[in-house]
């Protein structure tokens, strides 16, 4: 009896160590890169129809969206000392794209340029040259 | 004559005996050699992890399977036999008529109070070890503790420091995000926002179910919760506390000792004036065993 009860508290004791251990990343933070690569192309991409623009960008958002607020909850990259997970979170308004646009009412395009330090102003002030 | 002669002789061995007990007992040198009956915890990942008071428990169980335990069983055995022989020999002797009866009883009672004390003897060291292996073991899991909470380092610190604000700014900005989308996306939910939902609201039943279940509740000892740090600090006092104990005890085994000693000289000084009681005066000790049989030894 003793020792059904020992190996029962065993394999209860290992099968939540499984289950905890199981929870690794999938790579959210990546994932949510791409989606942002993906929607900054069709923001800035010249060869897009304006109305076929427009649709991209919504859906796009939607999408991203949901991935910011993947890595925002991915524990994974709690205390993660790499490169682009430093980068991340060292960038809130670059990296979470959607979300701190809506907070500072500014269009997701708006946002982009000014965080890149591109304002109305200094676009309209810079002359076209050769390089 | 030649009878008297062999009491006195191996009285003599005998005080020498337990003479030497006294010494070794309270000079606290290591007793016997205890090979055989060990015991070896070791710190493992396993304990740290074992909610509530299960960690006390499991090395009170790993105790309970190991050698040392097993001998401390045989011991506890030996020594309440041994203390019902001494009890009889002490009746035995103080009803003896004859004089040459008593000697022999006198004699063999001291005997049996030298293998006691022996048998106590080794008792006491397999306890000391027990106190010393769970103290080395408690300190060894608080050190773990506290090292796995110090292992951060400036960046990680930093970079921790960085997502909780970020996820503190993410937070507040959350409903407006939602409240925008609702407005213009093609969807009103994402199907992932969804199934979060529903998920969130499972995790926090289960979560709350583990909370309240009685098998993870906090550790605690009298009665008293503490945090899990707290609560090895604690483990680790009643360990020294354990350990201060056996030390003290180990003294009254000395005195005990050397009362031993101090009646079988007094015996052989008797044989050989042949003036027959003599009175030698003693004092007594602790555990069980020991403060229990402190008449054994206080009275001849």
């Amino acid at each position: 009896m003793a020792r059904v009860t020992l190996n029962l508290t065993v394999y209860a004791l290992a099968a939540a160590a499984l289950l905890y251990a199981g929870a690794a990343s999938a790579g959210t933070l990546e994932n949510m890169e791409r989606e942002r690569a993906i929607l900054l192309e069709t923001l800035l991409s010249g060869d897009i129809e304006n109305h076929d623009r427009h649709s991209r960008i919504e859906v796009a958002r939607t999408r991203l969206v949901d991935l910011e607020r993947m890595v925002i909850r991915d524990e994974t990259l709690i205390g993660q000392n790499r490169p682009a997970v430093r980068a991340a979170f060292d960038n809130y308004d670059l990296t979470f794209l959607i979300h701190a646009s809506v907070e500072k009412n500014r269009t997701v395009a708006d946002h982009w340029l000014s965080e890149m330090g591109m304002t109305t102003q200094s676009i309209m002030n810079a002359r076209a040259g050769r390089r | 004559m030649v009878r008297a002669k062999t009491d006195m002789g191996n009285l003599v061995r005998l005080a020498g005996g337990a003479a030497l007990i006294a010494v070794m007992l309270q000079a606290g040198a290591p007793a016997l050699a205890q090979g055989a009956a060990d015991w070896s915890p070791e710190v493992s990942e396993r304990l740290m992890k074992l909610p509530g008071d299960h960690l006390r428990r499991a090395v009170d169980n790993d105790f309970a399977r190991s050698a040392m335990a097993e001998r401390m069983a045989a011991l506890d055995e030996q020594v309440a036999l041994k203390r019902a022989t001494l009890g009889d020999l002490q009746r035995a002797a103080q009803q003896a008529g004859n004089p040459e009866l008593r000697i022999e009883l006198q004699h063999e009672f001291l005997n049996e109070k030298r293998n006691f004390l022996r048998l106590m003897e080794e008792k006491q060291e397999l306890r000391r070890q027990r106190a010393e292996k769970k103290l080395a073991l408690f300190e060894g899991l608080l050190d773990r503790m506290t090292r796995k909470r110090r292992a951060t380092t400036p960046q990680q610190a930093a970079i921790v420091a960085n997502q909780t604000a970020a996820r503190e700014r993410f937070e507040s900005s959350m409903s407006k995000v939602d409240a925008r989308l609702l407005q213009t996306a093609v969807t009103s939910e994402s199907r992932y926002a969804a199934e979060y939902a529903k998920n969130v609201r499972a995790v926090e039943q289960l979560v709350a179910a583990i909370n309240a279940h009685p098998m993870n509740q906090a550790p605690a000892i009298d009665g008293q919760t503490f945090t899990r740090e707290e609560y090895l600090r604690q483990l680790v006092a009643q360990a020294q506390g354990q350990l201060a104990i056996v030390d003290q005890e180990r003294m009254i085994l000395g005195h005990m000792a050397k009362l031993v000693s101090l009646d079988a000289l007094a015996l052989a000084e008797g044989i050989s004036e042949r003036t027959g009681e003599t009175e030698v005066a003693a004092r007594a000790e602790r555990n069980d065993e020991l403060t229990s049989s402190i008449d054994l030894f206080t009275t001849r």
